[in-house]
């Protein structure tokens, strides 16, 4: 899909965007008492794909009617909005009912252009940190607040855990 | 309170356009008769108490209505105050003078379903912090133009 | 929820997300850029350039297309390619005397849908990711160009004009690559 290769090739600039902006620092100012830049780089990273989704969302729920419920919230979620955008049905949804959810995509769009093996692992967080931006700012506008995280164990498979925190 | 004068304009299609965040902070008001500011401010605030017991009440009882249109609210002598609640809780309330015969409720929705697109396109600039009151002219003389409708 | 598909828009949902994303990549620019807006134009033109050289080889494979023996060639094809990856036609107009200079007219972007530029941004060439991803998608076919924005809907302007002016012809078949 032609529409698809721009966004892929939009996000992988993003990313690369994401990983080199602080690498011009000199390398002094890495000392050990700095957070790791590593996980900097992927919270920007997180927080472009949450300022997308918290405004994508407002436009993908003008259509539909209101959620009764956090569970009708998260099955919108889970399966319109990520069927639209990743063009399959994520393979499984689980939930404890206890403000856990989660999701699996057992060839998640963004990994599936990566080559498979254990080398390639540690890459896996910046191919998802944006979708868990993604799926937290749509539920920050849709009034659940929560943490998302992403567990990669062979690609392109990958596990989306949403916790809701509740107070 | 005294009586209001029936002397204003009556082509105008609402007296009031409001918009209040999930929060219930107002994130825009627009007044056709800025003379009648307080007394629309108030009956604003009065209908956000009414959207807040449609839909909080709504879990179970109101199986009915899942539409983000909520209806006629409340009315008074002069005024009539309709509501719409968007899936992210941003609510839009609309005064509309009772002396207004000819206004159809289909006519309501339709205003309603404009200001959510107007709504949704304002806060998808990205220089736009979502949360903050709305600023923008392009937004402020579009909603005019609904305002002012005839 | 048995439904094996999407209420929604499939393709509205795609641009939109689009549009979106790009604008909260600008934005972010913008404040690691410490609203340098100069440093932000620069950045924005090469990730454009960066899109570019992959966008090519996707459109090549796609339409089959021939070497562009001509500048009126290229240019039908940009405009082939913006009707592929954004489903919009800019008009091909304004050519120089010597055909080796052109201007694309869009009268709707997608990518500025949505976007408002405060007085303060008034410098900001938002959509300069266009005029690199052009640049970086002829050098891959040994055509180096200069593509700069003339006028900008952003800025009043009735229309988005991006000018693509022909400077030479490649010999060495690699770029150099700005990555």
């Amino acid at each position: 899909m032609s529409e698809e290769i721009l966004f892929d090739c939009l996000h992988s600039q993003i990313v690369n965007y994401c990983l080199n902006v602080n690498k011009t620092a000199p390398e002094s100012f890495t000392s050990q008492t700095q957070p790791p830049e590593k996980e900097k780089d992927l919270s920007t990273l997180e927080y472009i794909g949450y300022t997308t989704g918290y405004r994508l969302i407002e436009r993908l729920t003008r259509e539909v009617p209101r959620f009764k419920d956090e569970l009708e919230t998260m099955k919108f979620v889970c399966t319109d909005f990520w069927t639209a955008i990743f063009k399959k049905q994520v393979d499984n949804l689980r939930t404890n009912h206890q403000g856990v959810y989660v999701l699996q995509d057992n060839a998640f769009r963004f990994l599936t252009r990566i080559s498979p093996g254990t080398k390639q692992l540690e890459h896996a967080p910046k191919y998802v940190a944006f979708t868990c931006g993604l799926i937290r700012g749509s539920l920050a506008n849709l009034g659940i607040s929560s943490t998302v995280t992403a567990e990669v164990q062979s690609i392109p498979s990958c596990k989306f855990h949403v916790q809701v925190s509740r107070n | 309170m005294f009586p209001l004068l029936s002397h204003r304009n009556h082509s105008n299609m609402a007296t009031c356009i409001a918009i209040i965040g999930k929060d219930n902070t107002p994130l825009y008001l627009a007044i056709s008769d800025m003379d009648k500011e307080l007394d629309l401010q108030y009956r604003v605030h009065a209908a956000l108490d009414v959207i807040e017991e449609k839909c909080s009440s709504s879990t179970k009882m109101n199986i009915e209505s899942k539409e983000l249109y909520l209806g006629l609210l409340y009315s008074t002598d002069n005024q009539k105050i309709y509501g719409y609640i968007t899936n992210t809780k941003v609510k839009f309330i609309v005064v509309v003078d009772s002396g207004n015969v000819a206004l159809k409720e289909s006519e309501i929705r339709t205003m309603f379903r404009n200001l959510h697109i107007l709504y949704t396109d304002a806060i998808c600039n990205p220089l736009f912090s979502p949360g903050e009151p709305i600023t923008s002219k392009k937004f402020d003389k579009c909603v005019r133009n609904i305002l002012e409708r005839q | 929820m048995s439904r094996q598909n999407t209420r929604l828009d499939q393709k509205k949902v795609n641009t939109e997300l689009l549009t979106l994303a790009y604008g909260s990549f600008v934005t972010q620019i913008l404040h690691d850029q410490n609203l340098n807006i100069d440093e932000v134009n620069k950045n924005l033109e090469r990730i454009g350039y960066n899109i570019g050289l992959r966008l090519i080889e996707d459109f090549l494979s796609r339409t089959a297309a021939p070497r562009c023996l001509e500048m009126r060639e290229t240019a039908d094809r940009i405009q082939q390619a913006f009707r592929i990856y954004l489903n919009i036609q800019p008009a091909i107009t304004n050519w120089s005397s010597s055909s080796d200079e052109f201007s694309l007219i869009f009268e709707n972007n997608p990518l500025i849908d949505f976007v408002e530029l405060p007085p303060e941004f008034s410098n900001l060439r938002y959509s300069a990711i266009i005029c690199g991803c052009i640049r970086g998608a002829l050098e891959m076919v040994q055509q180096e160009v200069q593509c700069f924005l003339v006028q900008d809907q952003l800025k009043s302007d009735s229309c988005t004009e991006i000018r693509v002016k022909f400077i030479r012809r490649l010999e060495d078949a690699i770029p150099a690559g700005e990555d």
